[in-house]
This record gives C-alpha cells, sequence and structure tokens, in this order.
C-alpha cells in the first residue's frame, strides 16, 4: 500500500513538473502577451494542483492535506480572475492587438459568429 | 461665556499660536518670507549662439562614429570592463570558499547569544516561536525602529502624492483611470469569495503570531493585500465606508503610540533583571506570550495601513 502510494503519487508529482516545464517553455517561446498569459494560467492551475495532489497522495490523510486542497482551492480561484484582469488591460493598452487577435465587444458576438460557422459547416 | 479671557488676550497666548498651526488655518511663510512671483525664463541672442556652438561641437567631436580615438576609447573601455568583471567573479567566488560551513558549531555566529535564544528563549518571553519571541521582546526596539519606518515611509509618499478630496472628485474619470477596466464582474464575484477568507487568515496568522510562524509582518501583508483586492473590486467608494483617511490616521498613530508605551512599560519593569509585571501565560495557549501578542496585532495594523496607502496614493492620490 506504502508502495503504491508512493508511485502514485510521485507520478502526479511528474505530471505536474512536466507541465511547469512546458508553462516556462511557452513564456519564452511566445511572442504575444495573450498566448504567454495562458501558458503562464496552465502552470499555475493544472500543474500546481497536480504537484499537490501528488503531495497530498504521499502525505496521507492528516491536517497538512486539508491545507493542500485549501492551496489548490484558492488557487483555482485566485490566479484565472488574475489572467483574466491581465488580459483585460492588455486589450485596453496594446494600439495594434488587431494584427495579431480578434477581440469582440460582447460574448454574445462571439457565440453568434459561432453558430453562423457551425451553421456554414453543416451545410 | 466660558473662556475667561478676552478674545484679544486669548489671541496673543501661545495656546491660541499652538492650536491656530495645528488646525493648519495661517500659512507660515505668509508676511515673513518675500515671496516673488516666477517670470518667464528668457534667452539672449549671445546665450542662444553659445549654446547651439556646444551642440555643434558635441555632434561633431563627441558623437562622431569616424572619429578614431573615441573607437579606440570605446574597445579598451570594453576590455577594461569585462577583465573588471571577471576579476570581481573569481575573487568573489574565491572569498566564498573560504568561509565556514553553514550550521558548524564552530562558526563565530553560534555563540552564547544564540545558544540562549534556544534554551532559555521558552521560559522567558512565553512564546513558541522563537523568532517571534527573539524580535518582540529581546528585540522591541529594533522592531519598535522598523514600525518608524513604515509609519516615516507612508507619511513622505502622502506628502509627495495626496491631493485634495475636492480635485479627486473634479478628477474622476478623467485622468488615466479611465482606460482601466472597472468594476469587472468576474473578479467582483471572486472578491466577495475570497476577501473574508483572506482577512480570517490574516487576522490567524496575527493572533497566532507567538505559536506558529507569522506574526505582525506577515499578517498585517495578508490583510492589506485582502485591502487591495476588495478596493480593486468594488472601487474606492464601498472601502471609504469602512476606512477613509480619519480612521487611517486614527488606526496608524494610535497603533504607533500603542507600541511606543506596551514597549517601553516592558524595558522599564522587565528588562536589566527586574522582575517582569507582565504575565507570560501558559505556554502554548492563545493568550500567553507576555507582550508577544498585542505588539503583534499593532505591528499589524501598522503594516497593513502601509501597504493599503501606498496603494492607494501611487493609484488614486487618496485613500
Amino acid at each position: 500500500m506504502e508502495m503504491f502510494r508512493f508511485v502514485l503519487g510521485s507520478a502526479f508529482l511528474l505530471i505536474g513538473m512536466v507541465v511547469f516545464a512546458i508553462e516556462v517553455f511557452g513564456i519564452f517561446r511566445l511572442n504575444c502577451a495573450l498566448n504567454r498569459l495562458h501558458s503562464a494560467a496552465l502552470g499555475d492551475t493544472l500543474g500546481i494542483s497536480s504537484c499537490m495532489i501528488g503531495l497530498m497522495i504521499m502525505e496521507g490523510f492528516t491536517f497538512t492535506t486539508l491545507k493542500m486542497a485549501l492551496v489548490i482551492l484558492f488557487f483555482w480561484m485566485a490566479s484565472p480572475v488574475s489572467s483574466h484582469l491581465l488580459a483585460n488591460l492588455e486589450i485596453t493598452t496594446y494600439a495594434d492587438l488587431d494584427s495579431k487577435a480578434t477581440t469582440y465587444e460582447d460574448i454574445s458576438l462571439l457565440e453568434d459568429e459561432m453558430k453562423q460557422n457551425g451553421a456554414k459547416r453543416e451545410n | 461665556m466660558s473662556r475667561r479671557k478676552t478674545d484679544e488676550e486669548y489671541r496673543q497666548t501661545g495656546a491660541f499660536r499652538f492650536f491656530r498651526w495645528l488646525s493648519g488655518s495661517k500659512d507660515a511663510y505668509i508676511d515673513t518670507v518675500e515671496m516673488k512671483p516666477q517670470t518667464e525664463a528668457v534667452e539672449t541672442k549671445e546665450e542662444e549662439e553659445r549654446r547651439e556652438a556646444e551642440h555643434k561641437h558635441a555632434v561633431e567631436k563627441a558623437y562622431d562614429s569616424n572619429n578614431r580615438a573615441i573607437i579606440v576609447f570605446n574597445k579598451i573601455y570594453r576590455l577594461v570592463a569585462a577583465i573588471f568583471t571577471v576579476f570581481l567573479l573569481v575573487s568573489l567566488i574565491y572569498a566564498v570558499s573560504y568561509l565556514p560551513k553553514i550550521g558548524d558549531a564552530d562558526n563565530a555566529t553560534s555563540n552564547e547569544v544564540a545558544r540562549r535564544y534556544i534554551e532559555n528563549g521558552v521560559q522567558e518571553t512565553g512564546a513558541v516561536n522563537i523568532v517571534s519571541g527573539m524580535i518582540l521582546t529581546y528585540r522591541a526596539f529594533d522592531t519598535f525602529g522598523e514600525t518608524n519606518v513604515l509609519f516615516i515611509a507612508t507619511c513622505c509618499v502622502m506628502l509627495m502624492l495626496m491631493l485634495d478630496e475636492k480635485i479627486l472628485e473634479k478628477m474622476d474619470g478623467r485622468d488615466d483611470r479611465r482606460f482601466e477596466p472597472k468594476s469587472d464582474p468576474i473578479l467582483k464575484t471572486m472578491a466577495s469569495f475570497l476577501c473574508p477568507v483572506i482577512f480570517i487568515f490574516a487576522i490567524y496568522i496575527l493572533f497566532n503570531g507567538h505559536l506558529s510562524p507569522g506574526g505582525g509582518f506577515s499578517g498585517g501583508a495578508v490583510l492589506g493585500a485582502g485591502m487591495i483586492i476588495y478596493v480593486n473590486a468594488f472601487g474606492f467608494k464601498n472601502t471609504q465606508r469602512f476606512f477613509n483617511e480619519t480612521i487611517y490616521k486614527i488606526a496608524k498613530i494610535s497603533a504607533l503610540c500603542m507600541y511606543g508605551l506596551i514597549g517601553s512599560y516592558f524595558y522599564i519593569t522587565g528588562a536589566n533583571h527586574i522582575a517582569n509585571h507582565i504575565p507570560l501565560g501558559k505556554v502554548g495557549e492563545l493568550i500567553s506570550g507576555g507582550i508577544i501578542l498585542p505588539i503583534n496585532i499593532v505591528v499589524g495594523i501598522e503594516v497593513a495601513c502601509t501597504m493599503y496607502a501606498f496603494y492607494a496614493l501611487f493609484r488614486r492620490g487618496g485613500l
């Protein structure tokens, strides 16, 4: 049982480390700030949660495990919101945005366009 | 009339002058310092010619890319800079290799001071967290200085950046801030979940400073961060309902004075081998540790006020 827990925990930790490596690679490789934000958010949510889950499995059911679960919860709540705000600021301040991305005033416009595209594909 | 002196007599007393100075109703410079209005700078023909000649000389001689002397100088400059950097690196690494090992018993740092803290710290301070016991009892004066530094730093920032509330109301939405994304619904929803949790966690860190890692500085930082999130989500109008300039002044100054009072009482009664009048309580309980718990709370208030005031002053120019 102890061995099984160790293997499972280290597997989760390894997945988390790989995700972090991809995140760091993406941050230095991608050019547009919005793309870099996407890769940073990847590490902040998936990377940190898989690392924490691995540590939780290794630790067993104690008070520390509960604290780690709270850390995951906090990161899942805080990190996407901060990425969203940074993206919002980038859209309002970057003058030459249209050359890199398509922006919509409202989310319903994007939904309409996606519906139209879906209808075209069916035809 | 409750005042015994007449108005004329009262105006000549020191108390009148003191309260006039305190309320700032009289400008100290008027009638005492001669003041002249600024005049526009006018450039004469001679000065203009000299300036242009200097500019021409600089462009021709100093920024000339074909000037042999400058090219040679730049090459030598780079070479010397590289040699100096390498020399510095080598000498520093050489010096590091001669440093004693970390945690060695023969080190100069493991003297009787550190031993005293570790062996007698819990009995003398009543704190399970030795670091907290050290910085808030043995070295309470040092921490008092740090807290004063925070106070003076915010005072300086306020002097430089604080604007009048009327100007701020006039400027509302007409400065740089109108380009910022405001009242984001996603942030609002998340902040209404997170802010209470952050505040409770900050209070937990503050009150548990003598039992677990944490204390005034870290707890105050978390409290200030929570308030910054609140401001970002709900705006300055909502924050001013529970934290405006008056409350800021009261909290900050009373926290500093409380620290001074507690610290000086402790030093007068407890230090220098005179019997300590502040009970230490049972080690490990929440209400224990003598002066550590109140000082932690006071420092936490000070740090939280500093963090929030820095953010508000740099962003808006007022609290």
